[in-house]
């Protein structure tokens, strides 16, 4: 009841504030003119009377304050009158405002955003289930595994419960209308219930269907079901063209599932793997396998085991199973981003510290030419606990105003990161804003704004009342404790911006080199796409080598078009692995010791639209038919390690030991799979002597053409070129499914575009860190100019040159900075170390960085600290003398 | 911030001002009047106390107020003592005795 009667009496203290106040006051008159009544019917007259009752009443307001007090909710106003006061004091510094809070701001917001990839990537678990029990075996822990060799790991080993395998594979889907590749896998039926993931719709694949005649069912990923059968929940039992073939669609998965999470992350389709006669196969090695641990067997366990089996086929099959590495499934999806993402986590956290340094010494600089205010404050009867509660009460405003800026921006920040992550990093489309990591990042800053905040009022009870309204702001010199600690927090931003900024440095050092890698080609108006037969009446083995000559004459054609050809896979776009093959005239090496070089298929001229140099001998020939002698272009680095002496030219090669191609040319070395590796053997063999791409059997239903422009710009408008290119090949072919168009330059800009994101985002800390750490010092010195005033005054009246003056304050700023940069040289000399995996052709401890970076560091502090000085040179010493 | 009276004397205050509303409604002036009277004299109520008081007791529903006029024919506040304040004052009545009576008792005795 009387909680009931109290908490309405504050509804109504809160809403009717007016109101009630105006009744007090009614009330009061009525007390007074009731006791003047009372005073004259005692015979005193009327003014007398009323006097005598105003005075008895004691004060009007006093009374009022009395009974506000009194009142339920009084603390509110307290805290209301509080907030006012503080949004005034916030508002008639907007500098010192928009600063810290944008600081607070940047600290909350780059750390939130960051942190919610760096959670979403490295820290959630995969989507299957019991995903820590996932692994993979794979050679060397990345290459492909042969069909024999999976089936005796399967049938041998007791540590999994089950073992599968994926094949990449690319159909096309030859439907009547966008004809498309399509990226998809083909599994064995045991896979789906390994990964525990159940379909969305039907079903995922029986044991049956691992067999040639039964496989051509498939299971569709959600975006796949999504674009091309509108989420039609009818589509079970449907066929799907693939490869001109109908498969019959059994399932589709949910929208969350991936799979294979590393490696072909992008395939949207799945079928069953058929390896029946490829079973008893030891080459051919083109499978990834999956496995899951058997419950309490542990990975070190199931290593001996998979070794064991492993030791003792490499003892039968010499050189098919060697190095076979067991590799939790987690650590091959993260394996490749966990060093950037971790340099972006020290970034980040190096960003949030200088935020929170910069709002320190903000807070007590402000603070320091608050202690008269606090002092006469307290003078006039203010409690500590009211103080307190003030400066609480800002600091509160002000970590809100960050908070709400750093959110806008972590949100902003996310979205950004998502939209500009490379391809790369796996599972970036489910990034969002994380709102634990959001908490922390505000927690951190918040408490640094208030506990810095809070300093000057927990100080007050130190501070001699009476010395400190004698001598104002200049009570104490800056040579206190208080200099010291804000000394020492701008030191500290320094040394966390020159650790940013060396990163950043050694980022763009490594950018750069990478960008002046010599591709081995010409990447410049080079149009590229890759052309199939599937589905078409060109598949046909007895028009397929037709249709490509048809094509590419159409093409060549064109106007614009300089020279076109083929090769089967271009460089910089998709797998790259040995192909085993033996030289003439050397020891007879055992199988699975053959070495290996990339397989490559071309058609004449692709040397010339490439511009990759020939650098001795001749080019794939249009004599170089079926019925002529066999022949093989290949690379620098494929002659030199087959034929140090240099005479490559002439000499033969074998893939099976009974036919033998002559090496007729040699090209310059260019880049295959990677910008940065090395180059590897390879071996150019021509397109009418291979004979599954003269019939086009299996994968090698398709080419990928490449057409030089002939432009009179440096750089043409590739994509402009496109239609009619496309245009020319259906005049062969109507329904020739043709995709992946693009230009050489692109792919080659693609190739640097993960080291170039982690570049910009480096660099963007830098420059945050760089500018709140000037910040700092300007703030740093601003203030310590303004405390100088009088000294400064003496100074100049005493003679001293502006310059001097000058002097003083920058060498102030210089020491503070130079302090910072030694530590900070001392801790990027340890942490750059672990960017060397992110780093190409330049070292952690690049001199050439630290020393330009820590150079560009003090300039800033230099150029920080010259405007308060300059100011202090124009310092009038009348004025300064007279400064209270 | 309001200056604390010691809890007896903030405790004694209500006490009174309740017992002084048992005969019948009074407004501010009133009650202070009919503490004076019932007290023989002893307690002159002051209006710095007196109103935060009765606002206080209003807030806890232990008073009612209405307006009404006053005998000079001015608006004025009058209040008059609820249900809850009845048993409030019973209550505190009951307590002030038996705190009396130990008073009583401890500085009665050698």
């Amino acid at each position: 009841m009387r909680l009931l009667s109290r908490a309405l009496a504050l509804v109504r203290n809160i809403s009717r504030r007016q109101h009630t106040d105006d009744d007090l006051d009614t009330e009061l008159r009525g007390y007074v003119d009731a006791l003047a009544a009372e005073k004259m019917r005692q015979g005193i007259d009327r003014s007398e009377a009323e006097r005598a009752a105003r005075i008895e009443l004691g004060g009007f307001d006093v009374v009022k304050e009395n009974v506000r007090d009194a009142r339920t909710g009084a603390m509110l106003d307290v805290i209301a009158r509080d907030v006012r006061f503080a949004a005034r004091g916030l508002r008639k510094t907007p500098a010192f405002t928009v600063a810290a809070a944008l600081a607070l701001a940047l600290g909350i917001g780059a750390t939130t955003a960051i942190l919610s990839v760096v959670r979403a990537v490295l820290l959630q678990p995969l989507p299957y289930a019991n995903a820590d029990r996932l692994v993979v075996t794979l050679h060397d822990g990345r290459n492909p595994v042969a069909p024999a060799n999976f089936a005796d790991w399967r049938a041998q080993t007791h540590s999994f419960t089950d073992m599968a395998a994926a094949e990449f594979w690319t159909p096309d889907l030859t439907a009547d209308v966008d004809p498309e590749q399509i990226s998809a896998l083909r599994l064995t039926a045991r896979m789906f219930p390994m990964l525990g993931v159940p379909p969305l719709l039907g079903r995922t694949f029986t044991p049956d269907e691992e067999h040639a005649g039964n496989d051509h069912v498939v299971v569709l990923s959600y975006g796949l079901w999504q674009r091309r059968f509108a989420a039609d929940r009818g589509v079970l039992g449907k066929t799907l063209p693939l490869n001109g073939e109908p498969y019959t669609i059994v399932g589709v998965m949910p929208a969350t599932f991936q799979f294979a999470p590393f490696w072909a992350t992008r395939a949207e389709l799945w079928a069953p793997l058929s390896l029946d006669a490829r079973l008893s196969s030891r080459n051919g090695q083109s499978l990834r396998i999956f496995a899951r641990l058997r419950p309490g067997v542990s990975l070190s366990q199931a290593r001996a085991d998979l070794g064991a089996v492993t030791a003792r086929l490499e003892a039968v099959y010499s050189g098919t199973n060697r190095n076979v590495q067991v590799m939790p499934l987690k650590e091959m999806v993260v394996g490749n981003i966990e060093t950037p993402l971790v340099v972006l986590f020290v970034a980040v956290a190096c960003v949030l510290l200088i935020a929170c340094a910069n709002v320190a010494h903000m807070l007590l600089a402000r603070a320091a030419t608050r202690y008269r205010e606090l002092a006469i404050r307290t003078a006039l009867g203010a409690t500590r606990a009211r103080l307190v509660a003030q400066l609480l009460i800002e600091s509160a405003m002000l970590a809100a105003l960050g908070g709400v800026g750093g959110l806008a921006l972590a949100a902003w920040g996310v979205r950004a990161l998502v939209a500009a992550s490379p391809a790369i990093i796996p599972r970036v489309a489910t990034v969002t804003l994380d709102g634990s990591v959001l908490l922390i990042a505000v927690a951190v800053t918040a408490a640094t704004a208030i506990v810095f905040g809070l300093l000057p009022a927990l100080r007050t009870a130190r501070v001699d009342l009476a010395e400190t309204l004698r001598d104002g702001d200049r009570a104490s010199s800056d040579g206190s404790e208080r200099g010291r600690l804000r000394g020492a927090l701008v030191a500290s931003e320094f040394s966390l911006a020159l650790v940013l900024l060396i990163g950043a440095g050694l980022m763009i050092r490594s950018f750069v080199a990478l960008e002046r890698v010599d591709p081995g080609f010409d990447p410049r108006n080079v149009v590229t796409m890759i052309v199939s037969t599937a589905g078409t009446p060109a598949a046909d083995s007895s028009r397929h080598q037709q249709f490509y000559i048809e094509a590419l004459s159409q093409v060549r054609a064109l106007p614009g078009v300089a020279s076109a050809s083929y090769i089967n896979h271009r460089p910089l776009d998709g797998d790259v692995w040995g192909f085993p093959f033996r030289a003439e005239s050397r020891a007879h090496p055992k199988t699975g010791d053959w070495p290996t070089a990339t397989y490559r298929v071309v058609f004449p001229e692709y040397f010339a639209t490439m511009g990759i140099p020939i650098l001795r001998g001749r080019d794939i020939a249009e004599t170089d038919r079926a019925d002529a002698p066999n022949v093989v272009v290949v690379n620098e680095s494929f002659a030199n390690a087959q034929w140090p002496a240099g005479d490559a030219i002439g000499k033969r090669i074998t893939f099976d030991d009974s036919t033998w191609m002559t090496v007729v040319g040699i090209v310059r070395n260019h880049v295959s799979d990677q910008l940065s590796a090395a180059p590897r053997p390879e071996m150019f063999l021509p397109f009418r002597q291979q004979r599954a791409y003269v019939n086009g059997t299996g994968a090698s239903r398709a080419m990928t053409l490449v057409a030089r422009l002939a432009c009179d710009r440096a750089e043409c408008d590739a994509s402009k070129f496109a239609p009619p290119i496309r245009a020319a090949i259906h005049r062969a072919e109507r329904n020739a499914p043709i995709s992946a168009v693009t230009t050489m330059q692109k792919l080659v800009a693609d190739a640097t575009a993960e080291p170039r994101f982690y570049l910009v985002l480096l660099t963007a800390f830098a420059a945050i860190a760089v500018i709140l750490a000037a910040v700092g010092i300007y703030g740093v010195m601003s203030y310590a100019v303004s405390r100088r005033t009088h000294e400064i005054g003496i100074r100049i009246a005493l003679g001293a040159a502006p310059s001097s003056v000058v002097r003083v304050i920058v060498r102030q700023a210089i020491t503070l900075a130079a302090a910072g940069a030694a530590i900070g040289l001392v801790a990027a000399f340890a942490l750059t170390r672990m960017m060397r995996g992110i780093l190409y052709g330049v070292t952690p401890t690049d001199a050439v960085t630290f020393v330009a970076v820590t150079m560009l560091l003090l300039g800033v502090a230099i150029l920080a600290s010259l405007i308060p000085a300059r100011r202090a040179t124009r310092v009038d010493p009348l004025v300064a003398l007279r400064t209270d | 911030m309001a200056s604390a009276p010691t809890p007896l004397l903030q405790g004694t205050l209500d006490l009174l001002i309740l017992k002084s509303l048992t005969l019948g409604d009074l407004h501010g002036l009133g009650v202070a009047r009919r503490i004076a009277q019932i007290t023989g004299g002893a307690y002159d109520v002051k209006p710095g106390s007196l109103f935060p008081a009765l606002h206080r007791l209003e807030e806890n529903g232990w008073l009612a107020a209405s307006w009404g006029e006053s005998e000079n024919n001015r608006r004025a506040k009058f209040y008059r003592l609820t249900k809850a304040g009845h048993k409030q004052l019973a209550e505190e009545t009951r307590e002030w005795q038996r705190v009396a009576a130990a008073m009583h008792l401890a500085l009665g005795s050698t």
